[in-house]
């Protein structure tokens, strides 16, 4: 049995990657399960997707614990723990990452024993976002080198429909196109063995006594406790205010900023809360001169150090 | 006109009580509105809250709220708001609260409780006089379950279940005027995109007592299709083509409190909307375009 997850962003299309290599193993007589799993987070929170593909009735249910193949649409999610990206990775796991850095780096960084394959870095310009899905489903599907191009390219078709016809040409073409960049590794991936109960573990945890409500769900007296989230860590794109040509009229930006994460300074200059910045960037339309910018999260620690450095 | 603390962009609060960390999306047009309408409100405020996108705002054991937040079903925050006056009222009667720990009871719904599900228990309060306030949040649609039409969804808008190549077949309802037919103490339209106009018609509604009704609609980055950080432009654009009036509703009188001259072409606010964009491609549906304006014409001829 194959198992697949995909980890992205709410919004980069995991979600319909996920059915487009359901609908193309199912095109090659495959069993299969296609499920997405998301909590009430929204657009830019952290989702992954997983499928299972087997010649044999799956049994199986849940979330995938020991995947062959794990594909990252956003590599800024593998640094957050929350996402979960290698969880259950094992010496044959392949990584399938959107990255501008070499697959040896990857390699190195997380220890990995299986192969690495990087895909272009994730398009700056927001409106190619929903493609990065297409992409990841084409190349998926050649990595594990059980489904033809055509049965791709109907699984596209069959998932899409109703879209606008550009829409649909353009999706396959990033995905064939993946498809084929990634046929010199074609079956690469192995087919693990089928998630019995032998190889389970049972979880490290401590058994607590049950507790009444009061104890175990207790009251919450405190206002404001949200603050808590993180919600700094749905963000792609960091926004950076240029002091020098603020004009300090920061109740244009932090009334206007949706999360109310811009608060102003006693010096009167506003000041940006990255911890609950969604990146949302309201502050960047809004601002009167055009003081305020965005840079790629991934590029923020290169921005940080040269600002130190400065 | 009354005294106002709001008089230029800078009499807005630049601290903000709501706490961040909430799961609504990235550029909800809602969630600017509600801090705008907070800021304004302050903390000795009980909300109320239907089912809707913003019920995620408290999610145990989190909550952006200073003070106390209660959950309906998606018909009955009014009902839930009458429990909560009447037992405030009670607790200061009888002395077990000082009266200055009263508080607001503020009811917070989107247009699907607002405009469908939930007018009848609203209509009841008014009817009752209940001494609340009423926020609508109107993302014209059933945002949190993946923006199916709502009685809120405007003509031709393309929803999830409204796919087709003219989109939605119904109308807006015109839930101001069916809220002003009701004689309420206060009814006013808003939006986040206009703070100081907002910001104005709070602070009108918290000094009077008895039914007030706000609503705000509220640009939906996921919902419309548009990118987040274009929030406020498409909240601006509503008003300046006269698609969304601001008004407020006083003793019967109806009165607009931002007259755009000359508005702007509705289609400038459609036109930025994926789910609008079947009446552009694959090819322009002058039709349905002109239906909209003419539409949009009708209503300001009709108050001008």
């Amino acid at each position: 049995m194959y198992c697949i997850r995909l980890h992205g962003r709410g919004g980069q299309g995991m979600k319909t990657a996920s059915r487009i290599l359901g609908s193309a193993f199912f095109e090659e007589g495959f069993e299969v399960q296609d499920a997405p799993r998301y909590g009430a987070e929204r657009r830019g929170a952290p989702i992954f997707a997983y499928v299972r593909a087997a010649r044999r009735p799956i049994l199986e249910r849940g979330i995938i614990r020991r995947p062959d193949l794990v594909v990252v649409a956003d590599e800024t999610l593998v640094p957050v723990s929350a996402a979960g990206v290698v969880q259950g990775v094992g010496p044959y796991t392949v990584l399938l990452i959107h990255s501008a850095e070499a697959p040896a780096v990857w390699k190195r960084r997380l220890k990995l024993g299986g192969e690495v394959f990087t895909l272009p870095v994730a398009p700056e310009d927001r409106a190619d976002v929903p493609l990065i899905g297409a992409s990841c489903a084409g190349a998926a599907a050649r990595l594990v080198g059980e489904i033809s191009r055509d049965a791709l390219e109907e699984a596209i078709r069959s998932e899409l429909v109703g879209m606008r016809a550009e829409v649909v040409a353009e999706n396959l073409e990033r995905a064939l196109g993946a498809y084929d960049r990634l046929a010199p590794h074609a079956g690469c991936v192995r087919e693990g063995d089928a998630e019995g109960v032998g190889p389970f573990e049972s979880p490290d945890w401590i058994d607590l006594p049950f507790e009444d409500a009061r104890i175990s769900a207790p009251d919450i007296h405190a206002g404001g406790t949200s603050v808590q989230v993180r919600t700094g860590l749905w963000r792609t794109m960091r926004p950076l205010i240029d002091l020098e040509h603020c004009h300090r009229c920061a109740w244009v930006c932090s009334t206007f900023c949706p999360d109310g994460a811009i608060r102003v300074d006693d010096a009167g200059a506003p000041q940006i809360d990255y911890d609950h910045c969604k990146g949302c960037l309201v502050c960047v339309a809004v601002c009167p001169p055009h003081a305020i910018h965005a840079i790629p999260e991934e590029q923020a620690a290169d921005a940080a150090a040269a600002e130190n450095a400065a | 006109m009354t005294e106002t603390a709001f008089r230029r962009m800078n009499d807005l609060p630049s601290t903000h009580l709501l706490g961040g960390g909430t799961a609504m999306c990235a550029g909800c047009g809602g969630l600017q509105a509600i801090q705008e309408v907070y800021d304004v409100l302050g903390k000795n405020t009980v909300f109320v809250n239907a089912a809707g996108c913003m019920t995620l705002l408290s999610i145990y054991p989190f909550t952006p709220f200073r003070g106390s937040w209660l959950y309906t079903a998606m018909a009955s925050a009014p009902a839930g708001a009458q429990g909560v006056r009447d037992a405030l009222d009670i607790l200061v009667e009888k002395g077990r609260i000082p009266p200055e720990e009263n508080v607001q009871v503020v009811v917070l719904t989107g247009d699907g409780a607002a405009y469908g599900m939930g007018v009848s228990a609203t209509s009841g309060a008014i009817d009752r006089n209940l001494d609340f306030l009423y926020i609508c949040y109107d993302n014209e649609g059933y945002g949190n379950t993946g923006q199916q039409y709502s009685e809120a969804t405007p003509h031709a808008a393309r929803t999830a279940t409204s796919s087709g190549p003219r989109g939605y077949p119904g109308y807006k309802k015109d839930l101001f005027s069916i809220w002003a037919a009701h004689r309420p103490a206060y009814v006013a339209t808003v939006i986040g995109a206009e703070p100081l106009d907002l910001a104005r018609k709070i602070e009108t509604a918290a000094r009077v007592r008895g039914p007030r009704l706000i609503l705000a609609l509220a640009p939906c980055p996921t919902g419309w299709d548009f990118e987040p950080r274009d929030t406020i432009e498409i909240g601006r654009l509503a008003v300046r083509t006269g698609v969304w009036p601001l008004k407020e509703c006083v003793d019967g009188q109806v009165v607009h409190t931002k007259v755009r001259r000359p508005r702007l072409p509705v289609e400038e606010y459609l036109k930025r909307q994926g789910r609008f964009e079947h009446l552009f491609a694959p090819e322009r549906k002058p039709e349905i375009l002109d239906e909209i304006q003419a539409r949009v014409d009708a209503y300001w001829q009709r108050v001008e």
